[in-house]
């Protein structure tokens, strides 16, 4: 590339510069705090695609909506009968789950423990997803001016989808729980033991106990300890029947209940922050401040 | 003429990048995507003079930095060696479907390699995730068969620019 005795060209010089700035910009942005000139790069750069992003996505999304329903139309009829069978064995199920609900109900209010359901929360649709394979992130259209700020947890109807970690005034970056980056402390419904998960990109979470003194088996709910978002929200299911052994971490695998590539709606909980929780417990020690839902009419 | 070129070329990058960031968030055969805005990267580079396309290449990496999450300058210096590398390349007068498709392929293995390898030193453990390999080449293959409408869509925008300059 640099023959001896011959100086560097142009392109190779400003080749040179630009991976030196890079590197600059890379080191700087590793460093620096959730408050800096990065971050300020990032969110002016959010405000200024999310309406084209925006604009694209409402063309894409109804044909792709089209392209799916073409190709699924074949199904269509057994999926028809299988769910009629379904609704008829729901409906069944309902009749019990409803007693069950207002036992579990009694049970929560005697312990304090409030549902997610509960807390206030934020209706945003996903518009947009990371620009390589590697990104395990998505983007929302709300942000700050809908009471979303870092930090806060994300869910839909199967559960933990991921925390807010970058809000601009419309719209915000929701940093996914399959991101290895990110650690959720979880509790082992069935057992009340702790333990945290860790993504793995689009493989199972990798669930890690140090002092778990009951085996864990397979099928059993990981929920939210209430450290760093809501207690009680699922994050998923034990996919390994593993016991700790002495002097060793308990590791084995957890399925996300929630299916990612179908993310649509999510909800953020705007009504609840890791300060309002009791270390010991997860459960509350103040009421979240009142919140309507500011979305809620405008989807 | 020059600076519409790099402004077209430029567009073309970006337009590329909020695709990718929309359209192939729901268009995700075996739940991978293609590299779309590295596609449209090495085929403006085929017009655009060397310094040209590494800055092109550098902008457009860096708005894809700013719109994912991992560290900022990851993508633009991705970005700016499959530029140069594009520009080496496209000198030795290789020419041909097949030679280009086997270029596209190979710049975009280079591409992501690159990627994988900076996240990795930046702290974003690539190279630990399972399945790292299909993230390498599945968006190559995807890349090689979106090849030819990209090719042919910066043929009709950037190349007559190229015609104005030179006439």
């Amino acid at each position: 590339m640099f023959p001896s005795g011959r100086r560097l060209d142009r392109a190779t010089a400003l080749f040179i510069s630009l991976l030196a700035v890079g590197f600059l910009i890379a080191t700087f942005d590793v460093r620096s705090s959730e408050a800096s000139a990065t971050t300020v790069l990032r969110t002016g750069a959010l405000t200024l695609v999310a309406p084209a992003q925006g604009a694209i996505d409402y063309v894409v999304r109804p044909v792709v909506g089209f392209v799916d329903g073409i190709s699924n139309i074949a199904g269509l009829r057994d999926q028809n009968e299988r769910l009629a069978a379904e609704v008829s064995r729901l409906e069944d199920q309902l009749r019990e789950t409803s007693a069950l609900e207002r036992r579990v109900a009694e049970l929560e209010a005697i312990n304090d423990l409030a549902p997610p359901e509960d807390l206030a929360a934020v209706t945003a649709r996903i518009y947009s997803a990371g620009p390589s394979t590697f990104d395990q992130v998505r983007f929302i259209n709300k942000g700050s001016s809908d009471g979303i700020v870092v930090g806060q947890a994300v869910i839909d109807e199967n559960g933990l989808v991921g925390r807010i970690d970058l809000a601009t005034g419309s719209s915000a970056r929701v940093r996914l729980i399959t991101d290895p980056l990110v650690s959720v402390g979880v509790r082992i419904q069935d057992t009340n033991q702790t333990g945290f998960v860790t993504g793995r990109g689009d493989e199972l979470l990798r669930l890690d106990m140090f002092d778990a003194s009951e085996p864990v088996l397979e099928g059993a709910v990981a929920v939210t300890d209430g450290s760093r978002f809501p207690p009680g929200i699922v994050v998923g299911f034990v996919t390994e029947t593993k016991a700790a052994e002495v002097d060793f971490t308990l590791r084995t695998t957890v399925d996300p209940a929630t299916a990612f590539a179908e993310l649509d709606f999510v909800k953020v909980i705007v009504g609840w922050s890791p300060l309002d929780a009791d270390p010991e417990t997860g459960n509350r020690l103040i009421d979240p401040p009142s919140f309507t839902d500011p979305g809620s009419n405008r989807q | 003429m020059t600076s519409g070129k790099i402004i077209i070329s430029l567009g073309f990058v970006i337009a590329a990048v909020l695709i990718q960031t929309t359209a192939f968030e729901y268009i995700r055969p075996f739940d991978l995507a293609p590299a779309l805005g590295m596609l449209a990267m090495i085929a403006v580079a085929r017009y655009l003079d060397a310094e040209q396309a590494i800055l092109v290449a550098f902008t457009g990496g860096f708005l894809q930095d700013l719109l994912g999450g991992a560290p900022l300058g990851l993508w633009a210096i991705t970005f700016t060696i499959v530029a140069f590398v594009t520009v080496k390349v496209r000198a030795r007068e290789v020419s041909g479907p097949p030679a280009v498709l086997i270029g596209v392929f190979g710049l975009t293995v280079m591409g992501q390699l690159t990627y994988v390898i900076l996240g990795t030193l930046f702290g974003q453990g690539f190279i630990n995730r399972p399945g790292v390999a299909w993230h390498v080449l599945v968006p190559a293959v995807y890349n090689v068969i979106l090849a030819y409408p990209v090719f042919w869509l910066t043929k009709v925008t950037v190349r007559p620019q190229e015609r104005s300059r030179i006439g």
